[in-house]
């Protein structure tokens, strides 16, 4: 994990040290709860501090996305009913009332909760970084398709609708597919060990996102165009607001 | 995010003059060190002796981006970040440490100084507080008086030349670089390669 941190700090976008990173978790860590929730934090900083870096903040959701998917297997009671309303995914760690597991209980929407938070102060702190709007997607999109939100529909968390070439941010992505699989090649091409895309499947589907959490987040596009002076923020923020609308479609 | 060197100059006539400078050379490996320095001087000398007083701006090079403060008085500052750090809290550095130097340092020392001459320690401690903006300047988000529209930008060091002027000349007959670095220099500019400041 040193060395990859080591990797990381060295090369800007290091996506060969960030995947072998991920490997790690996957093979010799084997996605241990305690353990994605330590690196949770651990990168915070590093993450911060390297707002440009589209993979450290790529490592982020797959944390997320491995620790979503993860107390949905181990709560079997919950596949059935949106995660919101389920009290027991709050459960505090030492009244594990649930006997299937001894593993600690994660509360995935406050987790998720505090990266819209950490997301949104850097976006505020350093405007005009595309790989910070291009995690918001994909924290958001988590954040709903979790409550059966969305049809499973991973490609359109791409920046697709700015042009190639133009964001010294996304440099490093291959010019294939520009979505999210593309970078994604590690988290789910296994997908009987992450179980996430049976998951997704799973989940109950409605046609439009919670219109609650798109008016917060229109909300925060307005205050960033109200207030920011930076050209490729706005067009950040405008192509965001595209992303959204293109959601309930 | 990283700032690389933070420099005080006095833009003499024809000659910028180094007064006092603080250096981050961690991330360059040990035997780079010494050159890489030595260009970061060179850079900032000619980056003010081709900006006029009165005036901000930022110069690009590969990956790195020197801001530039001349002030009216001749003071001048120079701070080498990489592309990420926010240019705003680079001039609210600048401003402050050519204030504070102002202060301590008494106006007819500076067409004639050096930093062997100048009495000026602080420039370590503010390279190093600033190197995380948020704890340096955590008002810079709100803080948005600078008019960020009248700041230069140059995307290249050659924009700063003269017609006819070539960087290479430059790198030959300046004073600052050693012969070293020179080598280092011509090396690299021959093998096309990216040569690690300029």
């Amino acid at each position: 994990m040193e060395v990859c941190g080591e990797a990381a700090g060295r090369y800007p976008s290091n996506y060969n040290a960030w995947s072998h990173r991920i490997w790690v978790l996957q093979h010799l860590a084997k996605l241990d709860v305690k353990i994605l929730l330590d690196e949770l934090s651990s990168t915070k900083h590093w993450a911060s501090m390297h707002v440009s870096d589209h993979s450290g903040f790529h490592y982020r959701q797959f944390l997320l996305k491995s620790l979503t998917s993860q107390t949905v297997k181990d709560s079997s009671v919950l596949e059935q009913n949106p995660l919101r309303s389920e009290p027991a995914l709050l459960l505090p760690q030492d009244e594990a009332a649930a006997a299937s597991t001894e593993e600690p209980r994660i509360n995935i929407p406050h987790l998720l909760e505090e990266e819209v938070e950490f997301t949104t102060d850097l976006i505020d702190s350093y405007p005009g970084h595309e790989t910070l709007w291009c995690h918001r997607r994909h924290v958001f999109y988590l954040q709903h398709h979790l409550s059966g939100s969305f049809p499973h529909s991973v490609t359109q968390l791409s920046t697709a609708d700015s042009p190639v070439g133009t964001s010294s941010d996304l440099h490093h992505i291959p010019t294939g597919p520009r979505t999210a699989q593309a970078m994604e090649v590690d988290g789910l091409s296994d997908s009987s060990k992450q179980g996430y895309s049976q998951e997704t499947k799973r989940l109950k589907r409605t046609p439009a996102p919670d219109s609650v959490g798109l008016e917060m987040e229109h909300r925060f596009i307005d205050q960033v165009l109200s207030t920011c002076r930076n050209v490729e923020q706005a067009r950040f923020a405008n192509a965001y607001r595209k992303w959204l609308g293109t959601l309930s479609q | 995010m990283k700032l690389f060197s933070l420099s005080v100059l006095y833009k003499g006539d024809p000659k910028a003059v180094l007064l006092s400078a603080a250096y981050d050379v961690s991330s360059f490996s040990f035997f780079q060190r010494t050159s890489v320095q030595e260009f970061m001087t060179f850079t900032s000398q000619l980056i003010v002796e081709r900006s006029a007083k009165g005036n901000r701006a930022s110069v690009k090079e590969q990956e790195y981006l020197c801001h530039v403060y001349v002030r009216n008085d001749s003071l001048a500052g120079v701070v080498i970040a990489d592309s990420e750090y926010p240019s705003r809290v680079a001039f609210t550095l600048l401003e402050k440490v050519l204030d504070d130097f102002s202060k301590q340092v008494d106006r007819i020392d500076w067409p004639v100084g050096s930093p062997a001459t100048i009495h000026y320690t602080a420039l370590d401690g503010y390279l190093s507080t600033y190197q995380n903006p948020r704890e340096a300047d955590p008002m810079s988000k709100v803080q948005a008086e600078l008019d960020e529209t009248k700041i230069i930008l140059h995307n290249t060091m050659e924009s700063l030349l003269e017609r006819g002027e070539k960087i290479d000349d430059l790198v030959s007959k300046s004073e600052v670089l050693g012969i070293h670095s020179k080598a280092f220099y011509k090396t690299a500019r021959k093998q096309n390669s990216c040569c690690a400041v300029m």
